[in-house]
């Protein structure tokens, strides 16, 4: 993997279209998504169909900004993540899951990360009374399976895109839960690399691909400190300033997959977390009101498709995994 | 000459002087030079009863070790013009311990005034702060194109030297709604600041003028429908053409400031952080809990600031006095960035607060009034004549940079001060 065709001009929209690596990529990301559905299906999930619009969403974080469209009058937001949803879902089941799409306006500085897009996709899941380890496991079988399908039924497509399959050998040789670093941890790990990461955020984008690039199998980041992530994720009772949260992170240099959580429920202290994030609790009137009746715990999570995409097909960008890409800043299809 | 505006209880007269005549103004009339005899009135001229920062006085030393200092490194007597007063100010480089206080959706600043502010502030290579609620109320770009928020970032940044000066952002409860940093950060108009590194966000905990209430302005009643979605509007005036339109103050605990400040630095790795204070009995407290958090600067406004609307009571009876403030922060025993605003228009009130361990001294009323009386350059003037002073003060007290000014410098002749100058 390199950063290169980052940099390089997007192609236009046909020639991109009628590229075979593309119609490669996209049924790669094809089996991909059917891999995680039986997957999820057959462990009893429902797939529940996401609204695209809504009076609020994910607040979001690291400079990425909201669509605001004006419905009927009123400022409405295209979704930046499914998680307000996925948390009302289990008002009907206890185990959900969708294939949810998200825009979020994200920084300029995102725009030659290779792994930012505007308008991208995402695998989400939520599960009720379900613990953070719970959730890994969840995600951890998806990921297997969804390489397991590609690598065994599509070695054509893998060696015309130069997917070699022995990149995925430590991945798939045991089942074994993937290794699990805190932030803290990581953190330190960046220093000794000589890489000034700051101990309050999320790791940055540099560091993110740092400990990417040392991996050869995927592994989890926890606990990332309050002040880094949205109000939904849970602070840990036990250790006040720490969340009971994970990211996953691919290995080779492609960073972050998937970022999940044990999620808040309570009314009081999802109002203390908007106010410590900055947010306005009005705005999220029919979320509290929600909360304030009820909801249960559960724990999460949401796949990026296409960087799990360009993991699997070995791309240098993620725009590369999507036919219609938009990247941040530039103006396309 | 344009007079627009008015500033009873605040130095209109001597700021509107300054902005005529330049450094000039720092004497008196040249036409009395040799005809009258000058010596210290016998109440502080810009002070109003109870403020402790204008009863301090600035006390020269005999001795001047830094003179000397000074002396061996010029190979000659230093006199003031050799006083540096270029600083860092929240993470920006200075040509001056000044900036720019924030004023917001203000019937006053959205004038063109701000606009005016604005390009005289980036000349003068001094950051600006640029307050809340002009987003959600005037616009992110304005409909006159004079008054929205890039109007006041572009008018900055056609004038700022390079090196020096930045833009500071402010955002409350409501620009939350608005996603008034998101706006910013990834605004094309914005990168050439941030690459710079002359961009910066500021959390608005509080105001002077009216703390423990959010901002507040009068609007039309059009407007006030318009507005209502987000703020609380009052038909106060009962006249069925105008209404009292109220921001939330917001609600902060010491795990909110911390957490929010996190949060910045996480969202807005490459923008530096602000914090703006009310002049609350805690502030002390507070500061040190930005500052924990990574704050780059924290601005205290006294309970003598502000340039928009507030209550009377508020104005006469709410808060702690600026001097109040930086007496109970001790500021000058650490090394962290303060700026303080409130009534600021002179070299002897923003020196006594430097000595007092503040870092830089915010313009609000007195930047306003300034381009009110010449909109081209009343605010260059009024600096002109400000730094001339400060120059003067820092010299008689044997330095030669704001940052050496100390709480020896300033004796209190009620005993009731910080250190008695020594």
């Amino acid at each position: 993997m390199s950063d290169t065709t980052a940099d390089q001009p997007r192609p236009t929209l046909p020639a991109h279209l009628q590229d075979p690596v593309t119609r490669t990529v996209v049924r790669v990301q094809n089996r991909i998504v059917q891999a995680a559905r039986e997957h999820l299906t057959g462990q009893g999930f429902v797939e529940l169909m996401p609204p695209i619009i809504g009076p609020v969403t994910d607040p979001g974080g690291r400079g990425s900004k909201q669509i605001d469209i004006d419905f009927y009058g009123h400022r409405y937001k295209l979704m930046t993540s499914a998680i307000l949803y996925k948390q009302a879902s289990l008002l009907a089941f206890d185990k959900i899951f969708c294939v949810a799409p998200n825009v979020r306006l994200e920084p300029l500085e995102t725009a030659n990360t290779s792994r930012h897009l505007v308008e991208f996709r995402q695998l989400d899941v939520e599960i009720a009374g379900a613990s953070r380890e719970d959730a890994m496991g969840v995600a951890q079988d998806i990921v297997v399976q969804a390489v397991t399908a590609v690598v065994e039924e599509m070695s054509d497509d893998l060696a015309r895109l130069g997917r070699d399959p022995q990149a995925f050998a430590a991945l798939l040789k045991n089942d074994a839960p993937f290794d699990r670093t805190t932030h803290e941890e990581a953190v330190a790990h960046l220093a000794r690399l000589g890489h000034d990461q700051n101990p309050d955020a999320e790791i940055d984008w540099e560091g993110e691909a740092l400990l990417s690039a040392q991996a050869d199998r995927p592994f989890f980041i926890t606990d990332y400190p309050k002040g880094s992530r949205g109000f939904y994720d849970r602070e840990d009772a036990d250790r006040p300033g720490v969340l009971r949260n994970y990211d996953l992170i691919a290995p080779e240099g492609y960073g972050e997959l998937m970022s999940g959580s044990e999620r808040e429920y309570d009314y009081a202290r999802i109002i203390a977390r908007m106010r410590e994030t900055g947010e306005n609790p009005a705005k999220y009137a029919w979320y509290l009101d929600m909360v304030r009746a009820g909801i249960p715990g559960s724990a999460g999570f949401g796949i990026g498709v296409e960087r799990l995409t360009r993991y699997v097909a070995g791309l240098d960008a993620v725009w590369q995994a999507t036919p219609f890409p938009k990247t941040p800043g530039v103006v396309s299809a | 000459m344009t007079r627009v505006l008015t500033a009873g209880g605040f130095a209109e007269e001597q700021v509107r002087a300054r902005a005529r005549d330049g450094a000039a103004a720092a004497f008196p009339r040249r036409e009395d030079y040799g005809r009258r005899l000058f010596g210290a009135e016998g109440t502080p001229r810009a002070g109003r009863p109870g403020d402790a920062l204008e009863s301090l006085r600035l006390v020269p030393p005999v001795f001047v070790p830094q003179r000397l200092e000074k002396l061996i490194e010029l190979a000659r007597e230093p006199h003031y013009g050799d006083v540096d007063l270029a600083t860092t100010v929240g993470g920006f480089r200075s040509t001056a311990p000044l900036y720019v206080s924030a004023f917001g959706s203000t019937q006053v600043a959205a004038s063109g005034l701000g606009t005016a502010v604005s390009r005289q502030a980036g000349r003068l290579g001094i950051p600006m702060v640029v307050g809340e609620n002009i987003v959600p109320t005037v616009g992110y770009r304005g409909s006159d194109g004079e008054s929205g928020m890039l109007a006041r970032l572009s008018a900055y940044e056609s004038e700022v030297p390079d090196g020096f000066g930045g833009v500071t952002f402010q955002q409350s409860t409501e620009d939350a709604d608005a996603e008034v940093w998101n706006l910013l950060y990834s605004a094309p108009s914005a990168q050439k600041l941030l690459d710079s590194g002359r961009l910066a966000f500021e959390l608005k905990v509080g105001q002077g003028a009216k703390p423990g209430l959010g901002g507040m302005t009068v609007v039309d009643t059009a407007s006030a429908v318009r507005l209502a979605e987000h703020y609380t509007t009052d038909d106060v005036y009962g006249d069925g053409r105008h209404v009292l339109r109220s921001s939330s103050p917001g609600t902060f605990t010491e795990e909110i400031l911390r957490q929010q400040i996190r949060l910045m630095r996480n969202n807005y790795p490459r923008a530096r952080v602000w914090v703006k204070l009310p002049p609350g009995r805690d502030v002390r407290r507070a500061a040190a809990v930005a500052w924990e958090a990574g704050a780059d600067a924290v601005t205290v406004d006294g309970a003598e600031g502000g340039s928009g609307w507030a209550p009377l009571s508020f104005l006469d009876h709410v808060g702690l006095p600026l001097g109040e403030c930086l007496q109970r922060m001790r500021a000058w025993e650490e090394r962290h960035c303060l700026l303080v605003s409130g009534r600021m228009w002179e070299g002897g009130r923003v020196a006594r607060s430097l000595a007092l361990g503040a870092r830089a001294a915010g313009l609000g009323r007195a930047a306003l009034l300034a381009v009110d009386e010449n909109p081209d350059d009343g605010l260059d003037r009024l600096v002109s004549c400000l730094l001339l002073e400060l120059r003067l003060l820092i010299s008689a007290l044997g330095k030669y940079a704001p940052g050496a000014l100390g709480p020896e410098d300033v004796w209190a002749p009620d005993g009731t001060g910080t250190t008695p100058a020594h």
